[in-house]
């Protein structure tokens, strides 16, 4: 399937204001991220002075201030501090993920999900609860949603593969078929599970990051860092897939080759982020999408672009997911595409009625 | 009654309730493993998971019409098979001395002397025909009892089959009590057995800080594995009578919370302050013990998770108000003040 991305297709009047603008739209997402991030350490359930914060900051940075009281100074760098930073990785990752996802499969409909690494982590993670298996401890959920996300998208991968070859098409419906499957194994692991399981489970696929700690946040760089070095160097080629596969390979580029390395990536970027948050939505598929929309399909802008604003949104999101109604917790998941679909509508309505189409 | 928390805990916010519709179609499970599990942490203070009868068995007076919950009347012929449809009604009907006449059980009864009887759920609803299989003379079954084409098809079947009302306090036990004695025809009996009850939750609360004393603030906490949320108990939980009771004041209400339970931020943990944790130890289990407990997000920093006082309770015990609530108490009400000393 060769499809291009929509915006190729614009004229390219529509393209020239929108290059200008990117590197300031790089730089305001960069500042929006920081904003959000400070308010976000800044606020929570348990109230703490940004007197006292700052204070705190500048005692650990050795830079003067001073300690908190024992439960504030706790609060703060062990409840706080690694869910606001595991957000901004998971969402950088996810973003990214999302990106590379589109990028390499030419299809503005394609996200990590549908290559199975979120369902084929689901599996792994509600196996886990359903069964009971315990076997490194709390980490056991983490390590099956993660290995059994990267085994998925492994499975549609060599499942697609014929003649040294995979083409986008049959990739897509692979995905749709295991993700089926995976759907299929999670109900029947339902069906077979206690009531309280079936509460763990369903809390799980909504998406949190309330368990966030530095062990966790530790768990993901990592993949993160990795993913993010990595998906940047593949920015040109993917431009160059953006006109067609036979284009792109008479241009040099070893597509077989970049989509399994890509693939990887994702899978690695994806299933990192899913192990220690469950499953959130919207932010792979929408994301890439809303910066393509504001400044055009050019990957050197859109992948780190796209890590930015994915982390900002789930910053965004996990700070209005514990502060929204605290006491209580909303899930994250939920939270993210109950408030970004709406706004990717409207984005969709606008743009389709300044470009005269979507595709 | 353990059934009943755990159909609300999944029901409990409401924005959940469009995925959980899929899942609707399973009604309550028990957990009885916890209940005969060595490793369970509140082995060490827990009587053995016994049903203790009245002394002398009474003998049924029928027919007798008593109303059901639900609203109609029902007439009672014959106490000779039994079936109660939960742990908390198999309980009753065992502490009446009647356990003998008991020809099933569901998942959730895990007591020894009920051990051998056969269970009539079928994965985690009530299966009618199970049910009808074993010719019951009579069923016992509460409002939460599901689902509700099994009770209609065993009544339609002639079986007199009563609903109860849940008991969610201390309050209800009597009457809860007196109903079942009056359905089964042994009102007698069930007056000793109400007696006894009160007498040893009398003699519990006798035994309390004086009044005035400080009032350790206890969050009830309904665990479930680390991966995901805390739910921390309200109102309507069912704990805070037990919290008051044990001469505790119940962390949810205090933090206005409303309702049975609230998916906690962890900050806001921190910020009710409870001076201990109560947890059902199979969710204890569930994150790996106290240790695991205190690992998670929120609970090192109460003064409770400084301090390491987490109260821990059989699940099929807990918030099953009945003739093993003065036993549940007591445990409660000694880790409390012992801790508090």
């Amino acid at each position: 399937m060769t499809a291009t991305l929509p915006e190729t297709a614009a004229p390219p009047r529509a393209q020239q204001p929108a290059r200008d603008r990117r590197p300031l739209l790089l730089a305001g997402l960069g500042a929006a991220l920081l904003v959000c991030a400070l308010l976000a350490a800044g606020t929570g359930a348990y109230a703490i002075p940004p007197g006292d914060i700052l204070a705190s900051l500048a005692h650990r940075a050795h830079l003067g201030g001073h300690a908190l009281e024992r439960v504030p100074e706790s609060v703060l760098w062990n409840v706080r501090l690694p869910r606001v930073v595991l957000a901004l990785l998971v969402g950088a990752a996810l973003g990214c993920a999302g990106a590379l996802m589109q990028g390499v499969f030419g299809n503005p409909l394609a996200e990590p999900a549908v290559i199975g690494v979120s369902s084929g982590g689901a599996v792994g993670a509600v196996g886990c609860i359903v069964l009971g298996l315990d076997a490194l401890g709390s980490w056991t959920v983490t390590a099956a949603a993660f290995a059994s996300g990267l085994l998925t998208v492994g499975v549609v991968y060599a499942v697609s593969r014929s003649g040294g070859r995979t083409e986008v098409v049959t990739l897509l419906l692979t995905g749709v078929a295991v993700n089926a499957f995976c759907g299929a194994l999670i109900g029947l692991l339902l069906f077979t599970a206690d009531t309280a399981a079936i509460s763990q489970v369903t809390f799980w696929q909504l998406g949190s990051l309330s368990q966030a700690g530095w062990a966790k946040v530790l768990a993901v760089l990592p993949f993160a860092a990795l993913g993010l070095a990595v998906a940047p160097r593949y920015a040109r080629r993917l431009d160059l897939l953006a006109l067609g596969e036979r284009s792109a390979r008479h241009l040099g580029v070893d597509v077989e080759r970049m989509r399994i390395v890509l693939i990887t990536v994702v899978a690695l970027l994806t299933a990192a982020a899913v192990a220690v948050s469950g499953i959130i939505g919207f932010v792979g598929l929408v994301v890439p999408h809303l910066l393509r929309m504001l400044a055009g399909p050019g990957h050197r802008f859109l992948l780190p672009a796209s890590a930015v604003g994915g982390a900002l949104v789930l910053v965004a999101g996990d700070l209005a997911a514990r502060t929204l109604a605290a006491p209580a917790e909303l899930p994250l998941g939920v939270l993210t595409a109950l408030l970004g679909s709406p706004f990717f509508f409207w984005l969709l309505r606008r743009t389709r009625r300044r470009q005269g189409g979507w595709a | 009654m353990t059934r009943t928390l755990r159909d609300r805990t999944r029901t409990a916010p409401a924005v959940l309730l469009a995925v959980l519709g899929l899942l609707l179609g399973a009604s309550a499970c028990a957990t009885g493993r916890a209940a005969t599990d060595p490793e369970a942490p509140a082995a060490a203070t827990a009587d053995p998971d016994r049903i203790e009868a009245l002394p002398d068995p009474p003998t049924p007076r029928l027919p007798v019409t008593v109303p059901s919950a639900d609203g109609r009347q029902t007439t009672v012929t014959s106490a000779e098979r039994i079936i109660p449809l939960n742990g908390s009604l198999a309980e009753l009907v065992f502490s009446l001395g009647l356990g003998d006449r008991a020809v099933a059980r569901d998942v959730s009864t895990t007591f020894e002397q009920a051990a051998q009887l056969p269970v009539i759920t079928q994965a985690h609803e009530v299966s009618a025909e199970g049910v009808l299989s074993l010719h019951p003379t009579v069923v016992l079954a509460d409002r939460s009892t599901g689902p509700a084409e099994a009770v209609e098809q065993i009544r339609a079947a002639g079986v007199p089959l009563i609903v109860l009302d849940d008991a969610k306090q201390l309050a209800d036990i009597g009457p809860r009590i007196d109903a079942v004695a009056a359905a089964l025809g042994v009102p007698e009996a069930g007056a000793r057995l109400k007696e006894r009850t009160q007498r040893q939750i009398a003699e519990v609360r006798a035994q309390l800080p004086a009044a005035g004393a400080a009032r350790p603030k206890v969050a009830f906490l309904y665990l479930r594995g680390s991966a995901s949320v805390f739910l921390l108990g309200g109102p309507d939980s069912g704990a805070p009578s037990l919290i008051e009771a044990a001469g505790g004041e119940d962390a949810g209400t205090a933090a206005h919370l409303t309702g049975d339970f609230t998916p906690l931020t962890s900050e806001a943990l921190v910020e009710a302050a409870p001076d201990a944790i109560l947890v059902m130890s199979k969710g204890l289990e569930s994150v790996g013990g106290v240790d695991g407990l205190l690992k998670l997000p929120g609970v090192a920093q109460t003064p409770a998770g400084l301090d390491r006082r987490i109260v821990s309770v059989d699940d099929g015990r807990l918030l099953s108000y009945g003739p093993r609530t003065p036993q549940v108490l007591r445990e409660i009400a000694t880790r409390l003040h012992r801790d508090a000393q």
